[in-house]
């Protein structure tokens, strides 16, 4: 027996009622004096002990409502930005091998005379380095010392790296041909969507345009609009719904009849959001709950006294398409957000964030 | 820099503190063989003078080349080579360690953080923990799971004392799943390339063709092995080398299965998936390649010229992950976009 296990006993010990009795049982079995004595008799019993299910309460005086929760989640899009030190430790890394690798066998990989030889010649000729986006390296001579790039060098910068990336990925144009040089080749007419097709002369062009990525930050970054699902792409997101009440919460709903959780949160979905969301709901488990209670003075008013509260269980639900439209809800839902967590936190109320906060990503 | 915005008191408090470290750093009158050198250093050491007013004022002023050329120091005291060889634990002389790059067995690396690997962490690792896990009630004790080995039952004597038997129908026993927990995840543990060219035996060409494309393909050095036995069927003779392996770890691991899942797989034509039936029972799956479909790796497509004709070979890719059944293998493999099709065994 551990260290962690008789902690968990003292604790339970000061626990007192708050802790279930079958658990505090189960703890408070295995202390050192009986575990001698339990060694022996445990054999016999364990197949008697294991099989007892967990009896409910002989009187189901007071009791909670179980509702279903739905955590819709958009997964980050993108890779997320890579820490200072991290970028840095990579170019660190990157140059390193650089310095280690054996040198390019040039002959091996490329034909003498042959276009992918000259192309690459041209290349090595621009950026003196195998390698395209660390910048100069001079792994000989007097000063192959001086290898390492100082505090502020722009090759250090995520984005020269990128631009350097791009600009090696433009192939220069075909070159000797004319208008009609081009017509007869329409296949590479077609691969090369160069500059020459918005102005009508066949002008010499020098390179062709390389497809630049989509920015990181998107327009409803910039706006701000919390409805979109275009925003945050690298965090992930939730679906935050505002209630009758006015609070904002995850969606969610009293269990139907004998529909189980899985059913109940499809159900819910298409309640809450509208048909027009293609959403997969993760298992058939919940990944986390919330209890909330009826205050007292409020209990003796309310229509049923012997229900204390309510317990809600999460299920997780992942949104490959579509959007949320609340026009034809059934939940009563006045609005919704989609929410990275630390947003998150700042909409939803304390009780209910300390129960929610660790059924969500980190990122 | 510190020292000027704290009080005067506040500031000889800390001066008496750091006066015996001073006194010690100081160059003392005995003569030995390091105090030129260690005046040297002390010249130019920012000590002496009053400190810059910011660290990108430093930054900027930083010429290692102009700094080298007063300096004068003789190569020995800045090159440095490992010994060649280990010489034992007593030996003065001891290689550094091998995350040092001065190293002979260093490997430089990781070079960056891939896509995939973040895709796992951040969306597909919850998933999978999510559909596999089993909830118990509190109290629950998992039922003692009997003894897997057989004893031997008889009434000879030398039954006493015997190593237990195995597992009836085969020697090894099978791995056992724990419960599904945030700590057992299943995960990708290393991809295995490998590609057996029997042509190879009489000619030896597709064999360096067919190392090159693996190496070119997984960014890994290749292994290349011999026939262990004649078999006429296969046309193998033994001692011939017949095959070539790659081991992809690490960061290789993703950026190979990105390349996979994204680029090869949806231009292979008519292509039904991995077949269900694959799997060594223990999480580990293996599916192959035809020549055509190793052509398409982005390395091979543009610069297939390269390659001798009809001598690019096919593959097959084993992925080990740390699932202890093909089950989860599979769901791991699924949720990072390996179809598979078929009846799912096991």
């Amino acid at each position: 027996m551990n260290a962690g296990q008789r902690t968990t006993r003292r604790l339970a010990s000061k626990a007192g009622s708050s802790i279930c009795r079958s658990c505090r049982e189960t703890i408070s079995h295995n202390t050192y004096s009986t575990a001698a004595t339990a060694a022996q008799t445990e054999d016999q019993n364990a197949h008697k002990v294991q099989h007892i299910p967990p009896v409910a309460s002989t009187s189901p005086s007071t009791s909670y409502a179980v509702n279903a929760g739905v955590v819709l989640s958009r997964p980050p899009l993108i890779t997320r930005d890579l820490h200072p030190f991290e970028s840095a430790f990579f170019l660190y890394q990157r140059r390193l091998n650089e310095r280690l690798a054996l040198p390019f066998t040039r002959y091996f990989y490329f034909k003498k005379k042959t276009p992918a030889d000259i192309e690459w010649k041209r290349k090595i000729k621009q950026r003196l380095t195998p390698a395209r986006d660390i910048g100069r390296y001079k792994g000989y001579g007097d000063e192959a010392w001086n290898d390492e790039l100082l505090v502020g060098a722009q090759e250090s910068d995520v984005q020269y790296q990128v631009e350097r990336l791009l600009e090696d990925a433009e192939q220069p144009a075909t070159e000797g041909e004319g208008e009609g040089g081009n017509g007869n080749s329409p296949a590479s007419n077609a691969e090369t969507s160069t500059k020459s097709i918005t102005d009508g002369s066949a002008q010499k062009v020098d390179h062709e345009l390389v497809a630049k990525p989509m920015p990181r930050i998107t327009e409803a970054d910039r706006k701000g609009d919390v409805k979109s699902l275009d925003r945050l792409l690298q965090r992930t997101l939730y679906l935050l719904v505002k209630n009758r009440e006015g609070q904002w919460m995850f969606p969610q709903d009293r269990l139907v009849g004998k529909e189980s959780l899985h059913m109940a949160a499809e159900r819910i979905l298409i309640q809450s959001g509208g048909i027009n969301m293609n959403t997969w709901v993760v298992g058939n488990i919940p990944i986390g709950h919330h209890q909330h209670d009826i205050q007292a003075d409020l209990l003796k008013s309310s229509k049923n006294p012997n229900e204390l509260g309510f317990k809600t269980f999460f299920m997780k639900a992942r949104i490959m398409a579509g959007q949320a439209n609340l026009l034809e809800n059934k939940l009563g839902l006045a609005d919704f957000k989609w929410l990275a967590k630390e947003e998150l936190e700042k909409e939803v109320e304390k009780k209910y964030w300390q129960s929610v906060k660790n059924m969500l990503a980190e990122r | 820099m510190a020292l000027r915005e704290v009080p005067w008191r506040v500031a000889s408090v800390f001066c008496r503190h750091a006066r015996p470290v001073i006194a010690a750093s100081r160059p003392c009158n005995r003569r030995n063989a390091a105090t030129e050198a260690f005046e040297e250093l002390e010249s130019s050491s920012s000590l002496a003078v009053p400190p810059p007013s910011s660290s990108a004022e430093i930054a900027k002023a930083f010429d290692p080349v102009a700094r080298s050329r007063g300096r004068k120091l003789p190569p020995s005291r800045y090159q440095y080579r490992s010994p060649k060889y280990y010489r034992g634990p007593l030996h003065p002389h001891q290689p550094p360690p091998v995350s040092d790059p001065s190293s002979r067995l260093f490997q430089p690396g990781p070079f960056t953080l891939p896509r995939l690997e973040q895709t796992y962490q951040s969306t597909i690792a919850s998933d999978l923990l999510t559909l596999t896990y089993t909830h118990v009630p509190p109290g629950y004790r998992a039922p003692v799971k009997p003894q897997r080995l057989r004893e031997w039952a008889g009434d000879s004597p030398y039954y006493k004392g015997r190593p237990l038997r195995g597992p009836r129908g085969g020697s090894n026993l099978r791995l056992l799943t724990p419960p599904a927990t945030f700590r057992n995840i299943p995960e990708i543990t290393k991809v295995t390339v490998h590609s057996m060219v029997p042509e190879a035996q009489d000619n030896s060409a597709v064999l360096h063709v067919a190392g090159m494309i693996i190496q070119a393909i997984t960014n890994v050095r290749v292994r290349s092995h011999k026939a262990k036995h004649n078999v006429v069927g296969w046309g193998l003779r033994s001692g011939k080398m017949v095959s070539i392996t790659a081991n992809v770890e690490r960061e290789d691991t993703f950026h190979f299965l990105a390349k996979l899942v994204d680029v090869v797989l949806p231009r292979i034509k008519e292509w039904r998936g991995v077949p269900g039936s694959s799997g060594d029972n223990s999480g580990n799956i293996t599916f192959g390649l035809t020549p055509d479909a190793v052509g398409l790796f982005p390395e091979i497509e543009a610069n297939y010229d390269m390659y001798p004709p009809k001598m690019i070979p096919g593959c097959h890719i084993t992925i080990h992950t740390s699932a202890t059944n093909d089950r989860d293998a599979r769901l791991l493999l699924q949720s990072i976009g390996i179809p598979f099709y078929g009846k799912l065994v096991n």
